[in-house]
């Protein structure tokens, strides 16, 4: 892991969603993949507990611009955007958290690292037992 | 009552006494012995009195008792009545946005996306990351208690099944149920006592076996499911590869590496045709050289043959027939001349 979403952050200085894959004939390629698709990885990447530790141990939410970002990134929550994620329940709910000045603080703590990590894998073997 | 029955009991007394008096008078009278059985009559009626007074009051004590025990259950009615709704207005609910948009779809749109993200969202059957299925499990009020707990802070509820996100459950509906797996399958069948069934033992066996077995026979040992994209799938994503280009100092807009690959490719390919091509051309110009070559040196030999035929009819002079070294005057034809 490094600090790709830095520069994927930066070199997207836009403010308008992307536009749909079945749009997306003349699209510019970054390293072969469009815009949509990076921002949806990256967006994946969110769901990710460690990663969020890890982008906090760089320093990135501390950055004004990536906050907002984040704040950009929210058009994951609405249609058409959203069935394209693969992880939807830690993806939204991260993201969600994520606009909160104190968890953007919080998650430097591995305890709570830790403590999403357990409680993520729990929830992720539980959820459909419990119908 | 008491006192009505009391007089009734005394106007019998009486009457008795004077009868008896007048008896022991010597004198008895007629008009006394009526007025006795008339006392007697009355004190009859008394005690019938008595007796319908005795049930009313009987009657009256067991209805008591019903409105009291009525009483008390109305109050218990009440009683709990105001505990559930002091529990409903204390009970956590979901807010939902009440302005939020709302946004369509259809059950195949929904079904679709349950199957596309299913083998995210479902563990793999028997992998079960370390919980026990046969303790009940915490109330999910509890699990982000743990989690604030064990983080130190006060972060907010970090349920993963929580809220008005629309894909909170995705693939209740879409998703097929889960076969049951080793232990959860004894609790879950009734079984008559002391019989062992063949799942549990056999999971009992499979336990008692030492790890290095454990990882050979039993597919799942120490598998775990990870509801989000692991490191490897990180490393190896695009944005991997945009940071790459970037470390590489190429500018990733526009610069599509497995573009470059294939044009890389496409080059390779048409330079070994080149080279095949040249190779091949040389092969026939020298092939086609060997051949002139050769029908040079048939051709030199056939005007030889040729002139020395001409010469002798010229000339009327027949060479003598040689009878020796024959074949070794093709080669030499200065001698004849």
């Amino acid at each position: 892991m490094s600090s790709e979403q830095a520069s994927a952050g930066s070199s997207t200085n836009v403010k308008v969603p992307p536009p749909e894959p079945n749009a997306l004939a003349n699209e510019p390629k970054y390293a072969g993949s469009t815009r949509f698709e990076l921002e949806l990885e990256f967006v994946s990447m969110l769901a990710n507990p460690k990663y969020l530790n890890h982008l906090a141990s760089r320093k990135f939410f501390e950055k004004p611009e990536f906050i907002a970002y984040l704040k950009y990134l929210q058009y994951w929550t609405r249609p058409p955007y959203l069935k394209y994620l693969q992880w939807p329940g830690p993806t939204l709910k991260h993201l969600e958290l994520l606009q909160q000045e104190k968890f953007r603080q919080d998650i430097i703590s591995p305890d709570l690292v830790q403590a999403l990590i357990a409680e993520g894998m729990k929830t992720g073997v539980e959820w459909h037992r419990k119908a | 009552m008491d006192k009505n029955l009391d007089a009734r009991f005394e106007r019998v007394e009486k009457a008795l006494a004077n009868l008896i008096d007048s008896i022991a008078k010597y004198n008895p009278s007629e008009k006394l012995a009526e007025g006795l059985v008339e006392a007697d009559k009355e004190l009859f009626k008394g005690l019938q009195a008595l007796e319908t007074h005795q049930n009313n009051y009987a009657r009256i004590q067991q209805l008591r008792e019903e409105t009291a025990a009525l009483d008390a259950q109305t109050k218990e009615i009440i009683g709990a009545l105001w505990t559930m709704r002091k529990e409903v207005k204390n009970t956590q609910t979901t807010v939902y946005p009440a302005s939020g948009p709302k946004y369509q779809f259809t059950t195949k749109e929904l079904l679709d996306y349950a199957r596309r993200i299913s083998p995210n969202t479902l563990p793999p059957p028997g992998v079960t990351n370390g919980v026990d299925f046969g303790t009940p499990t915490p109330t999910p009020a509890e699990q982000p208690d743990d989690a604030a707990k064990g983080g130190g802070a006060q972060t907010p509820n970090t349920s993963f099944n929580g809220t008005g996100t629309a894909a909170g459950t995705p693939a209740a509906s879409g998703a097929p149920p889960t076969p049951s797996v080793n232990g959860d399958m004894s609790s879950t069948h009734a079984q008559p006592p002391g019989f062992v069934s063949q799942t549990s033992l056999t999971s009992s066996i499979l336990s008692d076996l030492p790890p290095l077995f454990k990882q050979a026979i039993i597919i799942d040992e120490g598998a775990v499911f990870v509801p989000w994209p692991d490191e490897f799938y990180i490393r190896s994503g695009a944005l991997a590869s945009y940071q790459a280009l970037v470390d590489r100092n190429i500018d990733p807009k526009g610069y599509d590496p497995e573009e470059e690959e294939q044009r890389r490719k496409e080059e390779e390919a048409a330079r070994k045709e080149a080279e095949e091509k040249a190779r091949i051309e040389r092969e026939e110009a020298e092939r086609r050289m060997r051949e002139e070559r050769e029908r040079m040196a048939r051709e030199r030999e056939r005007n030889r043959a040729e002139a020395e035929r001409r010469g002798s009819v010229a000339t009327g002079f027949v060479p003598p027939p040689k009878t020796q070294f024959t074949f070794l005057d093709a080669g030499d034809d200065d001698d004849d001349d």
